[in-house]
């Protein structure tokens, strides 16, 4: 079989040994770099290193500071999440089903896209504080601003002719938005969801650096500050674990409320 | 009332008055599309809109449906009158059935039929027991009762026309609007279509407008058939065919089919010479 062949398939265990191939080769790398000190441990801790920090981290003896990091990103993210669902999805809809507030808000949406949203967080912090607010703020604009183009692009994709034949069938203009064309964009508008959640993961870090008091991206500062990499290490991974299994779930609810996309 | 099958159909009148279509063309000017078309109907019956691809008849039955293209006055001139009443915008006196895409992906079979009777304008004019009743027994009319749960997806292409053809006749239309319906189906599909639709019409008859650029298909199943002519369109021939549904194949090859199929030819090769297409399967 061919390497360059675009449209070939792979069984599911060809993919796994693959995928498993290139994180062994990515740790023997590592190892490498690390257990024989070519880099030094204060730049790059053994994998060895970091998964002891790793069981450290998560009982130290008389608490896991790792579930305590955890319980408040998750819950900070969860907070945004809900926020930027809540204002997101119904903005998007009503900017793809009316091009007249389309024109009117993306000037103000659009070039948020292509911003960088982490230049935002002095101003969040001279208008809201340190506290809760202003990182939960931080977290909804950074994913918000993604979140909105996508749904409208979710609601615009909906071929015409299914509005054409609501309308012919008697929907008003508002039921042809309703019963039509936002069911239709559902699958998309999920789409747009958990990668607006995911999104916000990569946010998470630089929210919780400000006044760190609690969360993963303080429990990474902290750790950054002592020079304890093996610990910097065992942070990051958990927040990636935590973001794949995020979108894993909310992929699969996706496909279990909108069976109907994957034999469309 | 509700019509039941072999019931007296609605009174229907239907009132296309000097009809031009005109579309901005490409670099400039002005293409005249369609070019004062006039045609009466005042009863139920079968009437076939013939003409080559791209003449013109599908503009015109979307005006017919009230469905117009965005940015555009249809028609440029004339009126179209429903029972009396000016037609300007979608309006629930007629139904149109697309050649494809009409069904949604995200509803079951069932769902797709009752589809209509979710919206507020036939659930104030239809009971729930009654359209529940319906849409049943519309399932059941066109062979579907056992697929209710399915999606369209899952459907062949022609069960999918047959989903359209149930959830329009569900809401018992004065008007049905059909836009080259079996025109995507193979030709023992089409067939098996086309004698469906005759079934269908004996049980709720109605005003049909039936747009083919099929010539057998519009001799087995026109009562009259108007052969429209190609930019623009104006109506070339218009006839009535008295044979009784369904005609024989015996009759498809008498000195009648045969005449009327090649005065069809005669008009169309007149009137479009060199433009367009028209398929003649047998």
């Amino acid at each position: 079989m061919s390497l360059w062949n675009p449209y070939a398939s792979l069984t599911s265990g060809q993919r796994r040994k693959l995928g498993v191939a290139a994180i062994l080769i990515v740790l023997a790398i590592w190892s490498t770099l690390s257990g024989f000190g070519l880099v030094g441990p204060v730049k790059l801790p053994t994998p060895w290193a970091v998964v002891q920090a790793m069981g450290y981290l998560a009982w130290n003896g008389e608490t896991s500071l790792l579930l305590t990091a955890t319980l408040w990103s998750t819950g900070r993210v969860v907070a945004a999440g809900i926020l930027v669902v809540l204002v997101g999805v119904p903005v998007g809809i009503l900017m793809g089903a009316a091009p007249k507030i389309n024109a009117f808000l993306s000037p103000l949406i659009d070039p948020f896209r292509s911003a960088p949203i982490v230049a935002l967080l002095p101003i969040l912090v001279m208008w809201l504080g340190i506290g809760e607010t202003m990182k939960i703020a931080f977290l909804f604009i950074g994913a918000v601003v993604y979140l909105i183009p996508m749904v409208r692009d979710a609601v615009q994709a909906v071929p015409q002719s299914y509005w054409i034949s609501a309308r012919d069938l008697g929907a008003t203009h508002w039921e042809g938005i309703t019963k039509a064309i936002v069911p239709m964009a559902m699958p998309r508008i999920a789409d747009a969801i958990i990668v607006g959640i995911s999104m916000m993961w990569t946010y998470i870090t630089v929210a919780e650096y400000v006044n760190a008091r609690e969360g993963l991206g303080q429990l990474i500062q902290n750790a950054r500050r002592f020079s304890a990499m093996d610990q910097v290490f065992a942070g990051i991974i958990v927040i990636i674990a935590l973001a794949l299994v995020t979108y894993q779930l909310m992929l699969r609810l996706k496909k279990k409320l909108y069976p109907w996309e994957t034999s469309l | 009332m509700e019509a039941k099958p072999g019931a007296a159909p609605q009174p229907i009148s239907l009132v296309l008055k000097e009809i031009v279509q005109e579309y901005p063309a490409p670099g400039g000017g002005i293409t005249r599309v369609i070019d004062r078309i006039s045609l009466e109907f005042d009863r139920p019956g079968i009437n076939i809109l013939l003409g080559p691809s791209g003449c013109g008849k599908s503009t015109l039955l979307n005006m017919m449906g009230g469905v117009r293209p965005p940015g555009l006055l249809a028609p440029t001139s004339g009126t179209i009158l429903i029972n009396g009443a000016e037609c300007t915008d979608a309006h629930d006196d007629a139904v149109m059935v697309f050649q494809r895409y009409a069904n949604r992906p995200d509803l079951t079979v069932y769902e797709n039929v009752a589809f209509p009777f979710q919206l507020s304008l036939w659930k104030k004019k239809v009971a729930k027991t009654e359209w529940q009743r319906r849409v049943e027994d519309m399932l059941k009319a066109v062979g579907l009762a056992d697929k209710k749960d399915l999606y369209p997806a899952q459907l062949s292409g022609g069960q999918n026309q047959r989903v359209a053809l149930a959830r329009a006749l569900a809401l018992r239309p004065a008007l049905l609007l059909m836009d080259e319906p079996f025109g995507a189906l193979d030709a023992q599909i089409r067939e098996e279509m086309q004698q469906l639709l005759i079934d269908l019409y004996k049980a709720w008859p109605c005003l049909i407008l039936f747009v083919t650029h099929d010539v057998t298909e519009a001799l087995k199943l026109g009562d009259r058939v108007i052969v429209l002519s190609t930019q623009p369109a104006t109506v070339a021939d218009d006839f009535i065919i008295a044979e009784p549904r369904p005609r024989s194949s015996t009759w498809q090859r008498s000195t009648e089919a045969v005449r009327l199929e090649e005065r069809i030819l005669a008009q169309l090769h007149q009137v479009s010479a060199g433009r367009g297409a028209v398929r003649v399967s047998i």
